[in-house]
């Protein structure tokens, strides 16, 4: 009986347990089993152009690179620290401690339009649970302006539509239906084209309005007027239903989250219906529920010199005044808007990554760091909040992101 | 995926029965099953007048040939590695209800198809519902497929 | 000749690897440097399928290669993956972070016969 030595994949919110790595004795992810192709690229990448300790471009010792960074934290004025969510908890504890001491503004990717659906997930306004009760109970997934086959590929075969669970034994064949809405036909929506909404974008709200309407027996005033009575009657047939909202739909109503919140209510009324966010980095809802827990907020922080929260001003802002910012596992170079990333190239970066970046590229230091989940262990949440602890698969001789945090507070 | 008619378009039609079957309609729909072999019929290779549409014919049948015996082919290059048709396989199922089942990649070495280096490969093809004598028109995974990576030609 | 078009940003595991592979690389640039144009809108533009056209608006431009839509007919929407070439042309002040471009970014698109912008050009633009 073979024993099998379960590794964690850290690609994507969905933190996957069931990963073996038969050469990770060697250093290398060949033939690895269960990991889907956005989890074997994000391992994969590890094997090339794996960063070394940088100070103005010239190779220096870790030390060295460590003095350099807690240099101009400390002189810093108005230190930013962003990233968060591809380090584990332990690391964002570690960092937490160190924006508290040194009076930094912190934040992450997603806290401006998919926080506005976490922060009312983590203070219960909007109802939730975890993947696992969705692949026991749910009978209706709908997947609104999201793309999981794309951006967290097993979702529907691990958790939403076709794994069988302890009340959907018939699983995607007889007991579950899939509901996509999107302005495009994509991947997912391919596997459901009968019960596909074809939304253009700004138009959510119009469709929410109609669902309440059909909900009410009344005719829609949006959308094929048969296709939105059938999607009526999918609903209140349903059991036990699921909303993934995607950053599609939340940025679509992002001044109008409270019409959410009121459809929520109103689907409650007549049955079981939760939302579960689909975060992007896999420990996004890590750094999401400490700040929450810490300050009560999941947006931009600005913690004072006594280390309190404080109101914040905006990213924008923080960043384009910023005289120091730490760069936490993220590429801000490559994934934000024009503006905000020149900002960001305009200040003095510390970088702390595994692997070289479009942000390491400019950035004054560099840091190298061992990659959580395969080299480092550590604690995260998955994007409906379980908590999810695991082993590294290989060796290294990188430092961990608390331990290089935790040295830099040292220096400082 | 092509069909028979497809095929004997291009097939000379003249029923000459040199393959051993009777009309060149019964050849599409044998080479199709892959029951016949392009070479058997002699006059597409002998007679110069068919040259442009053998090389057509080949060019159709090459996927035929790679194909399993249950007709599965796999384009690794469109693969997510998303486990759909891993989950949805009703053989993978009934091998292993509390992994595959369940959502998990399988542990035993009887499933037909799991997910390898990002990609689905399969194996023991012949525990397939489409191969042998009570074959059906199974087609969990092809139909759970975001991106037509596995198909039955 | 240019048409008003929102360009609609998506994300793809396809393009994920190749980035993860390598920012710089043919694979990269072939799946990022490219937009999904509605079968109507590139005939009236008269660009050809895989014709390289200019994106533009108010914040910047890039040139990029155009595919045909395969989706049900779309006019005025435009489709692109996620990357630095969305990025440049998308503000900043709705979602910082980045997620304004799933609403849609407002842009002309004519036909071009300049290169296709490259990643190096880009850098140069952010660190400029």
């Amino acid at each position: 009986m073979t024993e099998f030595n379960y590794k964690t994949c850290t690609g994507c919110s969905l933190i996957c347990e069931d990963i073996l790595f038969p050469d990770a004795g060697s250093g290398s992810v060949s033939q690895a089993k269960n990991l889907c192709r956005k989890g074997q690229a994000h391992y994969q990448a590890l094997f090339s152009e794996r960063t070394g300790p940088l100070v103005e471009g010239s190779e220096v010792s870790l030390d060295q690179a460590i003095e350099r960074a807690a240099e101009i934290l400390r002189n810093a004025s108005a230190p930013v620290i962003y990233g968060w969510s591809n380090c584990t908890l332990e690391a964002q504890e570690v960092g937490l401690a160190l924006a508290a001491k040194i009076g930094a503004f912190v934040d992450d990717p997603s806290s401006y339009c998919e926080g506005q659906l976490m922060e009312r997930i983590l203070s219960g306004k909007i109802p939730s649970c975890t993947l696992d009760d969705v692949r026991n109970f749910a009978d209706t997934s709908i997947f609104w302006g999201s793309d999981p086959s794309s951006t967290q590929p097993r979702h529907l075969s691990r958790f939403s539509y076709f794994p069988r669970g302890e009340k959907r034994q018939k699983s995607y064949e007889e007991e579950r239906t899939c509901i996509v809405v999107d302005v495009r036909e994509s991947p997912t929506a391919r596997l459901c084209p009968n019960t596909t909404y074809r939304v253009l974008p700004g138009e959510d709200l119009q469709f929410l309005e109609a669902i309440l309407a059909v909900l009410e027996g009344k005719i829609p005033k949006f959308g094929d007027k048969k296709k939105m009575i059938e999607l009526g009657s999918i609903i209140k047939k349903t059991e036990y239903g699921v909303i993934f909202p995607g950053p599609a739909m939340l940025v679509s109503l992002q001044d109008q989250m409270d019409r959410f919140e009121e459809l929520l209510r109103r689907l409650n009324e007549i049955t079981t219906f939760k939302v579960v966010p689909m975060t992007g980095q896999y420990n996004s809802r890590g750094y999401s529920q400490l700040l929450f827990d810490r300050t009560g907020r999941v947006k931009g922080v600005k913690f004072t010199a006594s280390g309190e929260a404080a109101e914040a001003p905006s990213l924008v802002e923080a960043v384009k005044g910023a005289d120091g910012i730490l760069v936490l596992g993220s590429d801000p170079l490559l994934d934000l808007p024009l503006g905000l990333a020149r900002s960001f190239a305009a200040a003095p970066i510390i970088a702390i990554d595994p692997r070289r970046s479009l942000t390491a590229d400019v950035a004054r230091v560099v840091i190298p760091s061992a990659i959580s989940g395969l080299e480092t262990g550590g604690t995260a949440l998955r994007t409906d909040g379980v908590r999810v602890t695991f082993e590294p698969s290989m060796k290294t001789n990188q430092l961990a992101d608390e331990q290089i945090l935790t040295r830099i507070m040292e220096a400082i | 995926m092509v069909g028979a008619m497809e095929i004997y378009m291009l097939l000379p039609k003249t029923n000459c029965k040199k393959c051993g079957l009777p009309t060149c309609m019964a050849f599409a729909v044998g080479l199709l099953g892959r029951e016949k072999k392009l070479e058997e019929c002699t006059p597409l290779f002998e007679e110069k007048k068919y040259e442009a549409k053998l090389a057509k014919l080949k060019e159709i049948v090459a996927p035929l040939e790679s194909a399993s015996e249950t007709g599965l082919v796999i384009h690794p290059e469109k693969c997510f590695g998303c486990g759909n048709c891993v989950i949805a396989c009703p053989v993978n199922v009934a091998a292993e209800p509390t992994r595959c089942g369940a959502g998990l990649g399988p542990e035993s070495e009887k499933v037909i198809l799991r997910v390898e280096d990002g990609v689905v490969v399969a194996n023991n093809l012949q525990e397939c519902k489409r191969f042998g004598p009570n074959k059906i028109l199974c087609n969990a995974c092809t139909a759970t497929c975001p991106s037509k990576a596995i198909e039955f030609v | 000749m240019a048409v008003d078009v929102k360009v609609v940003t998506y994300r793809d595991i396809f393009q994920y690897g190749a980035g993860k592979m390598g920012l710089h690389s043919e694979e990269y640039l072939r799946l990022s440097a490219s937009i999904i144009l509605d079968k109507g809108d590139m005939a009236s533009l008269g660009i050809a399928e895989g014709g390289k056209v200019l994106l533009e608006n108010e914040l910047n431009r890039v040139v990029l290669n155009a595919t045909a839509s395969a989706d049900k007919p779309h006019p005025g929407l435009a489709f692109m993956i996620k990357s630095p070439w969305s990025n440049q042309l998308e503000g900043d002040e709705s979602c910082p972070a980045g997620a304004s471009g799933f609403r849609g970014i407002q842009a002309q698109i004519s036909p071009s016969s300049e290169s296709i912008t490259q990643m190096d050009e880009i850098l140069q633009r952010l660190r400029a």
